[in-house]
């Protein structure tokens, strides 16, 4: 560009500033299709140039009723519904389900089926993790990422699927413990059934991998100029609003806030463990993909460590045949891929819950949309929102 | 109004442990925000009566530093259901609002509960204290039918905007299980005695049972 060019420019861009247009705010529909929503999201913009105002999310289109249909199931049947809460990692949505209805029956869960049950957790939360780090940059226009986090993502869902036998919905967990594991037998035969052979070496070998995995992704992304401007600075979330909106997990964490259920409650043996909590600096995009990023790493070393020390023992706990909750009722929650995911159960003695309250991540992770795209321009409203990782289904329940 | 029946079994039972900190921490609240308190299988629940819900949640955030805005909902409590088992035991019919919020830092959590008027349910709003309140307040006036005062747009968040009804009180019916019964009851048959030997557990399989797989299909 020669200096004549660049006044050029100057003064065509500054023209452009004082010249009064008339602008006519205009209504854009977003979705309920859009591929950045991971199901189906309408977004009711008032648009204004390239600014958007009075952002409504309507969401709604994958409502299934769970809070109604688990008040005439009974307990073992519930866990089927909850797995396809949030399906990108339907391992963690049993547990705290399963926890909440020992906690009320005062079950006592063999140290092995914990250890299991944390296993899988964090591998849910790999696989979780993964799908962002294979989304996001593609959204932002990135598509070499999607390989290589889906090709991981894939081992570590061989591995949950030789426990469990699913990929998505594992229904792996009992009152009292897990069931046995995939292959070996139905839950009615009373044989001892354990994980897998070699699983134990295999999710080592996976873990290093995933590690080798996670430095590879941000070997990809972190150094790219163009997802960084994508995402630096864009859509800051305060941690008091954040707190306020009920934001939680990575996206509550990135704005600085080190709020991580799995330091604070007791649904499984995290204390033993030794990993950190990161947190991001400014709560922008950039924060939220590195938080997630970083957890990929502290999880597997989590899932090195279980695997190191799963103590021997009975996968379940002594149970009657047919289950009854005694009545009461208790929040039990904890930390999942997304954030809190907590259920309030109240029982009235019966074999299915009287009342069950779904508490999902997503739902109030993306409460907060109106207020972060406020003002925002187009292409950021994607940014924005795929930053916020939520899954539909963990959204309307 | 009168705590239920539920309620006062979970009270006696925990007033073993008396002195935990979450009873503690329970008693601290309750005199606070001026209702009753008690610790129900690790959760600190603190009941208030109705014209103090606003105020009790404003102390919670101010005075307790309860800035994390968890959830809001409500049980419907009906010993008339359409739905499910009835109760065990007859209840004062009523609508038991419950929200819960929480602190960021030691994992300190209140559910706060009160009960409203089982005919025309109203609270007042907690929008201005949580903006999180928002979206949780819409799903339960769509699902209870209780409204909330001083909401800036009570509008339905996941009805259609005429749909008739309100879906997780007790009264509604599943429609989809008056039409036909649920083919998942096959499996809450009483199972065999315990002391079967090996293959004989597994229940004989009625070949004209509908299949449990997938029964939303």
């Amino acid at each position: 560009m020669t200096v004549a060019d660049q006044d050029l420019v100057r003064h065509l861009s500054e023209a452009s500033v004082s010249v009064e247009l008339e602008t006519e705010d205009m209504t854009l529909n977003i979705g309920p299709q859009h591929p950045s929503t991971h199901g189906v999201l309408r977004l009711v913009a008032k648009i204004d140039g390239e600014r958007a105002y009075d952002v409504k999310p309507v969401i709604g289109y994958m409502h299934r009723g769970y809070e109604k249909l688990a008040e005439v199931r009974n307990y073992p049947q519930v866990t089927t519904l909850l797995n396809r809460i949030d399906w990108v990692s339907g391992y963690a949505n049993e547990v705290p389900f399963i926890v909440a209805a020992e906690k009320l029956m005062e079950i006592e869960v063999p140290e092995r089926a914990q250890y299991i049950r944390l296993i899988l957790t964090e591998m849910a939360r790999i696989s979780s993790h993964m799908v962002f780090m294979a989304s996001y940059p593609l959204e932002l226009g990135a598509a070499t990422p999607l390989f290589f986090a889906l090709r991981e993502r894939e081992r570590v869902l061989d591995l949950l699927e030789s426990v469990t036998g699913g990929r998505f919905h594992p229904n792996f967990n009992r009152i009292g413990g897990v069931k046995p594991a995939a292959g070996s037998g139905s839950t009615m035969r009373k044989q001892i059934q354990d994980l897998p052979q070699g699983f134990l070496a295999e999710t080592r070998e996976a873990m290093d991998r995933i590690a080798e995995a996670a430095d590879q992704l941000e070997d990809l992304v972190a150094g790219n100029e163009i997802i960084l401007a994508r995402t630096k600075g864009i859509g800051v979330l305060p941690p008091e609003v954040a707190a306020s909106y009920g934001v939680s997990g990575p996206n509550l964490r990135a704005s600085g806030v080190p709020f991580d259920l799995r330091k604070i409650e007791d649904y499984l043996p995290y204390d033993r463990f030794d990993f950190t909590v990161p947190i991001g600096e400014n709560g922008d995009c950039w924060d939220r993909w590195w938080v997630r990023l970083e957890e990929i790493r502290q999880s597997s070393a989590i899932i090195r460590q279980a695997v190191d020390s799963i103590p021997s023992g009975p996968l379940q706990a002594k149970v009657p045949k047919v289950i009854k909750v005694p009545a009461g009722e208790t929040y039990v929650r904890a930390e999942n891929p997304k954030g809190e995911m907590g259920y309030y159960l109240v029982s009235d003695g019966g074999q299915g819950p009287y009342r069950l309250k779904i508490r999902s991540a997503s739902f109030s992770n993306i409460s907060i949309l109106p207020w972060a795209l406020e003002g925002a321009i187009i292409p950021d409203i994607i940014a924005i929102m795929g930053s916020l990782d939520f899954v539909l289904g963990d959204v309307d329940r | 109004m009168s705590p239920s029946e539920t309620t006062e079994d979970v009270a006696t039972d925990d007033a073993v442990v008396e002195d935990g900190p979450l009873e503690q921490f329970a008693a601290e609240v309750a005199e606070a925000v001026g209702g009753a308190g008690h610790v129900t299988f690790g959760t600190v629940k603190v009941t208030v009566d109705a014209d103090r819900w606003k105020e009790s949640v404003q102390i919670l955030r101010d005075r307790f530093g309860l800035v994390y805005f968890s959830w809001l909902s409500a049980v419907h409590w009906s010993n008339d259901v359409a739905v499910g088992e009835p109760l065990a035991e007859e209840t004062t019919e009523r609508y038991e609002l419950l929200c819960t919020v929480g602190d960021l830092s030691e994992g300190k959590r209140v559910t706060l509960s009160t009960d409203l008027d089982p005919v025309a349910p109203r609270a007042d709003s907690l929008v201005d204290v949580y903006r999180g309140a928002d979206w949780h307040e819409r799903e339960a006036h769509d699902m209870f039918g209780i409204s909330f005062d001083g909401h800036p747009g009570l509008e339905p968040l996941y009805l259609p905007s005429h749909f008739a009804g309100h879906p997780l009180r007790k009264s509604y019916p599943l429609l989809s299980r008056e039409v036909k019964p649920w083919p998942g009851k096959v499996d809450v048959e009483p199972m065999p005695d315990a002391d079967d030997n090996g293959e004989d557990d597994e229940p004989a399989a009625d070949p004209d049972a509908p299949s449990t797989e997938n029964p939303e299909a």
